[in-house]
Order: C-alpha cells, then sequence, then structure tokens
C-alpha cells in the first residue's frame, strides 16, 4: 500500500508586489496550487516616522503625517489634528467642520474609485480599470481646485481648516457630483452584474465574521464580513450625525446577506461612492458662514500649543480603507509630542486577509490582496541562490555598490561622492 | 459643539460602565474623559498583575470588542502599553482605553494575544520599538525592523538604549552630499 506523498512548497510573494506597486513580502506554504498557510513579513518601507515625530513639533508633524500616504493623506493629517485637538481641549468652527467632510469625501470617491480600477486590473480586466481611473480624474481635478494639490491636500490644521470653500468652488464641487451621478451607475452595472466579475470576486478570500472579529478587521474590510461599524458612525464625529452617516453593509447594495468575499468588500465600496456624494451635496448644502479656524497664524498656533497640551489624545476616523487611530501624548511646556502613533487600517486588514486566503487558489492570491485596498510603504534584502546551492544574502549596501559600479560602467565621468555612509535609515 | 438629538443615555452608559468596572477592579484607576465634540472616553489604568484579567473582563461584556490599537511607549522610568477597545455596551459604542505600565528594570506584561488576537502584532511591535516583554507571546519575531537591526535597540526609546546620534547618518541619503546647501 503506498502512502499519499503531500508536497508542501513555501515561496516568497513580494516584496515587489505584481498586484500593487507597494512592497510587502508574504511567505506563501503551497500544497500544490492551494494555499495552506500566510506569514506577512512587513517594514519594507519603515522609514522611522514615529521617530522623526519625537522631534518635530505638533505644526510639523501635521506635514509629516499628511506624508506617510499619498492616497488617505488627508485621513492621516485629520486624524492627527483631532487626536492633538483633544489633548489640547480645542473647539473647531462649524464651517471648517463641513469643509473636512466635503474634502474628506472626496479624498474617498479618488480612493475607492482607484481600489476598483486596481481590483480589474488584478484580473486582467483593463477595460474597467481605464473606466473607473477615468472617472477619478475628475475628483482629482475637484481636489485641485479646492485645495491646490491632487494629493497631499494640507487642507486640515489644528482647530481649523487651512482654506475656505467659496462659492466657485463649491460650483465645481456640485458640478464634479453631477458627473458622478451619472457615472455611477454605469460602474454600479459592471461591478454588481457583470459575470466575469462576479466569477472571479464571489466566494475568493472568504473572511468569516469570526476572523474578521479576531483579527479587528476595519473599514470596507470588516463590512464586507458583516461587522457593523464605520468610525465616522461609532465615533459621533464632528458633523456627520447631523449629516446622517450610517454604516454601508454589503446587505445594502447586492442586496444578499454578507459573504465576505472580494466581491462583498467591491459592493461595499460601491456604495460607500454613493453615500459621499450625498454626504457631500448635504454638506454643501447645510454649510454656515463663519470662521474657518480658530488660530489665525502657524506660528500663533505653536505658541499656544505648546501650554494647551497636556496630557493624552485619541483620534478616531474612518480613513477609506477603515479605523483610523492616532495617539498622541504631549506635556506642557514642550512644543514636541511625547508620543505619537498612527495606526493605518491596513494593519489589521492584512492579517485578516492573510488568515482569510487560507484554502484558496494562488491564482486568487493577488486579487485577495488587492480587496483590503492595502496601503502599505517597503526595501529591505533579497535573497539569492548561487549555482552551488549556497545562499547567499544581498543587503543595501551590496545592492548599492552594485548600482554603483553599474552606473560607473555605463558613465565613467560621473560625479559626486557615491560612498555610501552609516546604516542608513533602519532598513 | 451642540450635537443634535444626542439621546441621554449616552452619557449614562460611559458613566454607568465606569462606575461598574470600578466595582469589578478597585484597584483600577478609571476616568471618564470628555473632547469638546461630546465624545466621551473611558481611560483605565490597571497594575499589571490585573491587566490579563480585565482584559478578559471586557472581552467577555462585549465578545466582538474591537481592539483597534496598541500604543507601546517609553514614560521615563517606566515602559508603557496602552490599548482602545470599542465595546458594544447596552447599545452603545464606547470608546475605551486601556494603560499598564511595567518599570525599565523589569519590563514584563503578560500577552493578551489569546483574547485578543490581534494585540499579537501590536506586541511584536512594542517588544522591537520600546522593549516591553511580552510573557507568553507565541510569536517573539521581529515585525517591522530588518534581521540585521543591532540588538538592545530600541527606536523608540528615550533613554540611552535609544537610537544614538553616530547611528543616524544623512537620513539614509546613499550619497554623501559634503556639506549639502550650506556650501
Amino acid at each position: 500500500m503506498t502512502e499519499k506523498v503531500e508536497y508542501w512548497v513555501k515561496i516568497p510573494f513580494g516584496p515587489i508586489h505584481p498586484g500593487l506597486e507597494e512592497p510587502e513580502k508574504f511567505i506563501l506554504t503551497l500544497d500544490g496550487e492551494r494555499i495552506i498557510n500566510v506569514d506577512v513579513k512587513l517594514g519594507y518601507n519603515l522609514r522611522g516616522i514615529q521617530w522623526i515625530g519625537l522631534r518635530r513639533n505638533y505644526v510639523q508633524i501635521m506635514y509629516l503625517a499628511e506624508r506617510m500616504c499619498g492616497i488617505c493623506s488627508f485621513s492621516h493629517n485629520h486624524t492627527y489634528t483631532r487626536a492633538v485637538e483633544e489633548a489640547a481641549g480645542i473647539e473647531v468652527p462649524e464651517r471648517a467642520e463641513y469643509i473636512r467632510v466635503i474634502v474628506g469625501e472626496l479624498e474617498r470617491i479618488h480612493s475607492h474609485l482607484l481600489n476598483l480600477g486596481v481590483l480589474a486590473h488584478d484580473i486582467g480586466y483593463d477595460t474597467v480599470l481605464h473606466l473607473t481611473w477615468l472617472a477619478r480624474e475628475k475628483v482629482m481635478d475637484t481636489l485641485e481646485a479646492v485645495s491646490g494639490n491632487r494629493v497631499n491636500y494640507s487642507m486640515v490644521t489644528i482647530g481649523g481648516v487651512r482654506r475656505d470653500i467659496d462659492e466657485k468652488r463649491k460650483r465645481i464641487i456640485l458640478d464634479a457630483m453631477k458627473y458622478y451621478r451619472e457615472v455611477l451607475p454605469q460602474m454600479e452595472d459592471f461591478f454588481l452584474q457583470d459575470p466575469t466579475i462576479e466569477a472571479r470576486f464571489r466566494d475568493v478570500a472568504v473572511i468569516s465574521r469570526r476572523v474578521a472579529v479576531e483579527q479587528g478587521a476595519v473599514g470596507p474590510t470588516g463590512r464586507g464580513s458583516g461587522l457593523k461599524d464605520d468610525a465616522r458612525w461609532s465615533e459621533r464625529l464632528g458633523v456627520y450625525p447631523d449629516l446622517g452617516i450610517k454604516p454601508v453593509m454589503p446587505q445594502d447594495v447586492t442586496g444578499e446577506r454578507p459573504h465576505g468575499d472580494v466581491f462583498d468588500r467591491a459592493a461595499v465600496r460601491i456604495g460607500e461612492i454613493k453615500q459621499s456624494i450625498e454626504l457631500i451635496e448635504h454638506a454643501l448644502d447645510q454649510m454656515p458662514d463663519g470662521k474657518i479656524k480658530v488660530f489665525a497664524k502657524d506660528n500663533i498656533l505653536v505658541a499656544k500649543l505648546r501650554n494647551l497640551v497636556d496630557g493624552e489624545g485619541i483620534g478616531r476616523y474612518e480613513a477609506p480603507r477603515g479605523e483610523l487611530v492616532h495617539y498622541v501624548r504631549g506635556k506642557k511646556g514642550s512644543d514636541k509630542p511625547l508620543r505619537w502613533k498612527p495606526r493605518e487600517p491596513t494593519f489589521p486588514n492584512l492579517f485578516a486577509v492573510a488568515k482569510g486566503v487560507i484554502g484558496d487558489q494562488l491564482a486568487d492570491f493577488v486579487v485577495a490582496v488587492a480587496s483590503i485596498d492595502p496601503c502599505l510603504s517597503c526595501t529591505d534584502r533579497v535573497a539569492v541562490m548561487e549555482d552551488r546551492g549556497r545562499k547567499r544574502v544581498l543587503t543595501e549596501r551590496d545592492l548599492i555598490k552594485a548600482s554603483i559600479k553599474k552606473t560607473r560602467e555605463i558613465n565613467p565621468d560621473i560625479r559626486g561622492d557615491p560612498t555610501p555612509v552609516g546604516l542608513g535609515c533602519s532598513r | 459643539m451642540e450635537e443634535q438629538g444626542k439621546p441621554n443615555v449616552t452619557e449614562d452608559a460611559t458613566e454607568a460602565f465606569a462606575q461598574e468596572l470600578l466595582n469589578e477592579f478597585p484597584s483600577a484607576s478609571v476616568e471618564v474623559r470628555e473632547n469638546k465634540l461630546g465624545r466621551k472616553r473611558v481611560w483605565i489604568r490597571v497594575d499589571r498583575k490585573e491587566y490579563k484579567a480585565l482584559m478578559r473582563h471586557l472581552r467577555a461584556l462585549d465578545p466582538e470588542a474591537h481592539y483597534s490599537i496598541g500604543i507601546e511607549q517609553d514614560m521615563g522610568d517606566h515602559l508603557g502599553f496602552t490599548s482602545h477597545l470599542l465595546l458594544t455596551w447596552r447599545g452603545e459604542a464606547l470608546s475605551v482605553l486601556v494603560e499598564v505600565r511595567a518599570p525599565k528594570d523589569d519590563p514584563r506584561i503578560d500577552d493578551i494575544s489569546e483574547i485578543f488576537p490581534i494585540a499579537l502584532q501590536f506586541e511584536r511591535e512594542g517588544m522591537e520599538m520600546v522593549g516591553i516583554d511580552f510573557e507568553g507571546a507565541p510569536d517573539k519575531r521581529r515585525l517591522f525592523l530588518p534581521e540585521d537591526f543591532p540588538e538592545g535597540i530600541y527606536p523608540l526609546r528615550l533613554d540611552d538604549k535609544g537610537v544614538s546620534e553616530d547611528m543616524v547618518k544623512n537620513a539614509g541619503h546613499p550619497y554623501y552630499l559634503k556639506g549639502g546647501s550650506k556650501r
């Protein structure tokens, strides 16, 4: 009698990710095509932002927080600001709260459209990628018209917002919303009705409700698995309760109970774009007149915060990817925080999807990871197998040396001192 | 800002929760703080001996409690670990923060990953970033730092175990631009 022999193969997936232009590494254990286990390796884009934050004042960190991520730059800035406002006891003018809602929801539209495009691209459906990203251009242009930038809007400041939304900008935003009301039914049609999309998204990377609770899944990932939570709703944040916020669940969009698969996560995003359009229109309608910030200038703000911040503050906000938390602890008399820690929604979602893909096919892994809309940033080392079977690990330093050698070969007259120094930024 | 239509139950729920928790754990310090938006949070400080029991109690109150963040920090002579939980209690979403401290010469804190599995990842971060020893954690590998990062150096420590000045060089830029813009 012969025993069945099982071959388990471990393969590294990443850090140069085939689906997303972000570095993260998964060590997959495979039985044939089936995924047995996933181990997540992070830190490929560890830039030491918390360490840098200990050496910056409250206003400088605002801009640092914004540069953690290009897609959800408003969310980080906003949540950090909320944490400082809580620690300092600053009250934000009502008009500023409305402007925060408007920019936040514009960002959500652009982020969700980006992710829907990436999902379509990962299953090889590039027509949909181009359609969604074409639609996304409109909101990017709107954001540019409102804030001056397509990314890193710098709209929020501690105690208000930096720029007002006047009649001209209001008209631009309303035009964009009109455009999305026309485009969205088409998008709903090909994401919710298309058989190709359904075949690839349905029952793929199912995150059960239990796993979602255990791994603390947030945002569309958590809601796709049936967890009814939205930080804007559960936190009763700012003017969101007045605008009638409620979590968008998959059953609101598809009409079926939540499956917790890629399809449901995409459906939640579609529903949220719709909700964002409504929120923006209501906010523009209800926005009262008045001041937009408490402190007129940044130098006054820095001086005031030195005395105002004493103790701890937590900021919670629903970023496009889920609940974002920032923590700030400060001491009276210092313009620097003693501790600032952000927790981005991808962190728990990544561990949730790592559990969710077990038992799935390897080919579905790319779309599974893209479905949580990961937002990481990552470069460490490359393992090279030599001919004789000995393993050699190339560090960052070796790679720099190799690249300098190559540059010299191509252009011997290159100027500048290429000597690598130090450990670098802890990579 | 005044929130319209906010039910009165909200305020009672947070206060009542704090009071009940205090009855259960008399040695813990429980404080309710309200921010300018009218959002109340329960800040709990607990001795590390009772930490695990408290977390188990919170989990029992709401089996679907959401563990959002674990914050490791250097507090001078102590190392602190603060967890934020979102509990649904009597139909109300409560924001609860649990802080536990350990002295620097004996930085041991109980691992709570069997109660909240995701906490393990924040504990791994706490172990490498400030050097807290989570007793009984099933996975003590590094999470963010590379494997060749020197042992015994914790980047977010504020004392001499932190990153020293001679480790910081040119912000990691591979080409050393002598003098830079000052020249």
